[in-house]
């Protein structure tokens, strides 16, 4: 009875939209378990060779000038790389020799609120949120809370981030570094 | 050993000893300097607040730290700059809880108290119900800081009244730090001030501008990357991994010429001389310093002052780096700061070579910054271990050339030319001493004249 239940109420589309967002939601958890496992050759191939990776500054500003609330691109900002600095970010972590990542902090990426607002058939763009928890040495903790933009583009081998804007919770920073990827 | 009574002059002037290079661990994490450095040196000082061009419109309005002081530096309806404490002169709430911003008036939230943006009381809810007009307004502004100027396009505050004039204050080599920016070009404020937080003593943040001994094992990631150029030359010392791996440890191509500013109150500039750091630039990055052989900011910078590509720090806390950025430090506690990054562009330079320099500033330095993400831990962990009581024991070392620091006075700079030193960093502590005894402003400046050895 549920079974035909089912059948008789889902159209396709409803089924193909429930398996896209389902394939969204496993890039993005294979994504998260890639760097919690400090797989970082294996992260940075899942961005596009023309991607950009972007994380402005907030401020507090008041309500009525809250269009200045983040920096623009073309302007300052924490991350403003293409595909060759995220690569060397990742080669820098290989070093053996990145101190502020050895020993290496513990880190777990939990990506939720998954949402995604456009598909244009070879890209779609995603919205999500994001808890970052990090620790280091013997107890500092470090928490980064925030929202991610993103642009996937459909390829042969599955999603490839395009373009990810990092949307922090925070104004002044309250960490010492951010020597890890969001 | 005789221990003295903290904070008499005698306990303070045991913690420095400039003979030896040798520095007691407790001024980096007593409770009590701290609030002797909170007093006799942010309480005095000229303190950089921010640049003109951040505030360019009236009305507009950047939250800068002095001390435990918040002041608003506003864009007054004349043009001119007033900086005004942030807090409410009826009882003491921030009249504004905004980083920076654009505003018309200043109204506290408390009671509605409205202050204009010169910080004159001009609105009072309730002034003939309630105070029966008997409250008069003029006698309660936002209080101003004592002093306020600019030094082209920079601008700096004290809160000493008794303080010099902010050109003696900086002296030659404090207004050579500021030209090696400000005569670049036609500089503008890029937005965007990157602040973080790191949990370290300020003092730590404040010499390490000097410290070219760091980078070849601080960065030496970056180096393997080619952010940093290294020279084919090791000079390891007998330095190995803790699992017993010789590193290759490349020191800089500059580090054997090196260029040292001594100056006034404090100030200093250290690194690479230009010649060295040209020899070490590829040729398409040469004009990131030759335009200081230009006319005009040759002018400026003098024969002397225009040799110099290392980095410049305006004592207490404000770091010029050679690509056009400053790095304020700013104390919060004894074991706490906040490093503020301001970044800026040349009007004249193309959009193509505006852009590039963006690129170089985000990816330096900065939280995230191939070179600065590895300097943090070492700044914390070395305040954590001046807080052990055995560990506060053990002297720490400012011992590199010590001696040898033959002083050349030339066109009214100090300098030193040397190998990779630490007389800069000695130099910063001698004067922080003299600071912190609370020496008056005659004596302060004699006692930080160079002589002709450190
Ligand atoms: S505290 Fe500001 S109006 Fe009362
Ligand atoms: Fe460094």
């Amino acid at each position: 009875m549920a079974t035909a239940h089912l059948e008789t109420t889902l159209a396709p589309e409803k089924i193909a939209a429930m398996y896209l967002q389902y394939e969204v939601e496993q890039f993005y958890t294979h994504e998260a378990a890639l760097l919690d496992h400090q797989r970082f050759e294996e992260w940075v191939d899942l961005f596009t060779d023309d991607t950009t990776y972007f994380m402005p500054i907030r401020r507090t500003v008041p309500r009525r000038n809250l269009s200045r609330e983040f920096t623009q691109p073309g302007e300052m900002a924490f991350f403003d790389d293409d595909k060759a600095t995220l690569v060397g970010r990742v080669q820098k972590l290989g070093t053996g020799t990145a101190w502020a990542e050895d020993p290496p902090s513990r880190t777990r990426h939990l990506v939720t609120n998954v949402r995604i607002v456009e598909d244009l058939g070879t890209q779609l763009t995603v919205e999500t949120c994001f808890h970052l928890y990090r620790t280091r040495l013997k107890s500092e903790i470090d928490e980064w809370i925030g929202r991610r933009e993103d642009v996937l583009r459909r390829t042969e081998e599955g999603f490839r981030i395009a373009r990810r804007d990092i949307y922090l919770d925070q104004t002044v920073l309250l960490s010492q570094n951010l020597s890890n990827f969001f | 050993m005789t221990i003295e009574a903290p904070g008499t002059t005698a306990y303070l002037e045991s913690l420095v000893d400039v003979a030896t290079g040798e520095l007691d661990r407790r001024i980096f994490s007593d409770e009590e300097i701290f609030d002797l450095e909170m007093k006799h040196i942010f309480g005095r000082a000229w303190l950089f607040l921010c640049h003109e061009t951040q505030i360019p419109k009236k009305g507009d309005f950047f939250e800068a730290p002095m001390g435990k002081d918040n002041v608003l530096v506003v864009r007054q309806r004349d043009r001119s700059i007033k900086a005004l404490l942030n807090t409410c002169t009826h009882r003491g709430n921030a009249v504004c809880r905004a980083e920076e911003g654009n505003v018309r008036n200043f109204m506290c939230t408390y009671h509605g108290w409205t202050f204009g943006l010169d910080g004159e009381l001009v609105g009072v809810p309730g002034m003939s119900d309630f105070y029966r007009d008997e409250l008069d307004r003029s006698k309660h502004p936002l209080r101003k800081v004592a002093q306020l100027d600019t030094y082209k396009g920079f601008v700096f505050a004290t809160m000493d009244p008794q303080a010099p004039p902010l050109q003696e204050f900086l002296g030659r080599t404090g207004r050579i730090a500021i030209d090696l920016l400000a005569e670049r070009g036609d500089i503008e404020a890029r937005p965007g001030v990157q602040k973080f937080t790191l949990n370290c003593n300020w003092k730590f943040t404040a010499d390490n501008a000097f410290d070219y001994y760091h980078p070849q094992i601080t960065h030496i990631s970056a180096q393997a990357v080619g952010m940093i150029p290294s020279a084919d030359v090791n000079d390891t010392g007998g330095a190995k991994t803790d699992e017993g791996k010789a590193l290759g440890v490349q020191r800089l191509p500059t580090d054997l010429d090196t260029l040292v500013a001594l100056g006034e109150y404090g100030h200093a500039i250290s690194g690479p001389s230009l010649d060295s750091m040209l020899r070490t630039l590829p040729p398409e990055m040469h004009e990131l310093v030759t335009w200081r052989r230009n006319p005009g900011p040759l002018a400026a910078l003098g024969p002397v002052g225009s040799r110099f590509a290392g980095h410049p720090h305006l004592f207490p806390t404000a770091w010029f780096t050679m690509d056009a950025q400053i790095s304020l430090r700013v104390p919060r506690s004894a074991g706490v700061t906040e490093v503020w990054w301001f970044s800026f562009k040349d009007r004249n330079e193309s959009p193509e070579e505006q852009k590039a320099q963006l690129g170089r500033q985000i990816h330096s330095f900065g939280p995230a910054g191939f070179l600065e993400q590895e300097d943090g831990e070492n700044w914390s962990q070395s305040t954590a271990q001046t807080r052990g009581g055995a560990s506060r024991d053990i002297p720490q070392l400012l011992k590199m050339g010590l001696g040898r620091g033959k002083i050349i006075h030339e066109d009214g700079v100090a300098r030193i030319e040397a190998p990779v030193n630490e007389h800069a960093q000695l130099w910063t502590y001698l004067s922080w001493l003299q600071w912190v005894k609370g020496t008056d402003w005659d004596e302060l400046r004699s006692a930080t004249t160079p002589g002709d050895y450190i």
